[in-house]
């Protein structure tokens, strides 16, 4: 049985892969990198994992599953041209509120939590979109910061599981305010912007 | 990345995370279907006209198979096999138009990650799998849009 993941991706992988000398690998990784390139992507992704731990099921599912589909689409918009509020407004709004909602324990509806999350996203979705390099591989970048973004979501549901310790919520509360305190320097600096 | 066996592994990664929450009994014979029908279609001669409109049906097959996972008490035997058949079909169809036939032998096997998968399920850690097969969604998306709609290029980032 375990066995079953390591067939098929050695069954995928080519040996000559990183020295063919095609954008692949820059694309991918360049893709990887994006969402680790800068705080406001990382804290508000990361944050989303966290939220969700918090909020427990069903949202520890639905967050990270809306998020990266939601993105997506927000991504397809920049793609076709449409204009959005500043960006880097929406981002740091949404480091600011991510980080609030779990410094302040909210216990957000479904909805409410999955909207919330659905409108950050296709703000990051929209930056990330309107990067996409038409020089290099798009669909490897984009595997690449889906791959990247549903990871730091992952880190964040992870760091969530130390709310089931004694003092553990207020260790993920203390992360949130931490998170939001980012949020309302990104969103200085991109009003100054 | 778009030729190869890239776009058919994707999409039977995702038959296999949907079929990691199918009923034992139908995981066989959808992949015994996956793979008659990739054979079948893949040595069917489909014209260079065709490739867009088969990466497309591609991605389409993949979103759909993919959303299956959070089917409640997930696909049934007659279901898993229609989502074993029509991946098959989808990803023959894109190694007949943008790759070879060896292309099958690296893309099949990722059905097989239903067994972990199934795995997964059985021990309550099937979030695992949707949440992954959220992020094949988001890709097939994207590279659906890919081709009709010109990209920015590389424009001024928004943290520069």
């Amino acid at each position: 049985m375990a066995i079953a993941p390591a067939i098929a991706l050695a069954s995928i992988a080519t040996p000559a892969c990183s020295h063919d000398g095609s954008a692949l690998a820059g694309g991918f990784l360049a893709g990887f990198a994006h969402p680790f390139g800068g705080f406001d992507h990382l804290l508000a992704m990361v944050a989303v994992g966290l939220w969700g731990a918090f909020l427990g099921r069903p949202l520890i599912v639905v967050l990270p599953v809306i998020f990266p589909t939601v993105m997506a689409i927000g991504a397809l918009l920049a793609m076709v041209g449409l204009r959005l509020p500043p960006i880097e407004l929406g981002i740091a709004l949404s480091v600011l509120l991510l980080g609030g909602a779990i410094a302040g324990a909210v216990r957000a509806p479904i909805w409410a939590a999955s909207l919330i999350v659905g409108i950050f996203a296709i703000f990051h979705g929209f930056a990330h979109g309107s990067e996409l390099p038409s020089l290099a591989d798009p669909l490897a970048y984009s595997v690449g910061f889906v791959l990247a973004t549903g990871l730091l979501h992952v880190a964040g549901i992870a760091l969530g599981l130390i709310n089931r310790r004694p003092g553990g919520k207020m260790v993920t509360r203390g992360a949130g305010a931490l998170i939001a305190i980012c949020g309302v320097y990104f969103l200085y600096r991109a009003s100054m912007g | 990345m778009t030729g190869g066996p890239f776009a058919p592994a994707l999409l039977c990664a995702a038959l296999g995370f949907a079929l990691a929450f199918a009923p034992r009994g139908s995981v066989l014979p959808s992949l015994l279907g996956l793979v008659a029908a990739a054979m079948a279609m893949a040595f069917v001669p489909l014209a260079p006209a065709w490739r867009e409109t088969a990466f497309l049906v591609c991605w389409a097959t993949l979103i759909l198979t993919a959303a299956m996972v959070h089917l409640p008490g997930g696909p049934g035997p007659k279901l898993a096999l229609a989502l074993g058949v029509g991946a098959g079909a989808a990803g023959g169809a894109i190694v007949s138009v943008a790759g070879v036939a060896s292309d099958l032998l690296k893309a099949l096997p990722w059905a097989l990650l239903c067994v972990p998968g199934a795995w997964l399920v059985a021990r309550g850690q099937g979030i695992a799998i949707k949440v992954a097969s959220s992020w094949l969604i988001a890709v097939a998306i994207l590279a659906a849009a890919l081709p009709i709609t010109p990209t920015p290029g590389y424009e001024p980032d928004h943290m520069q």
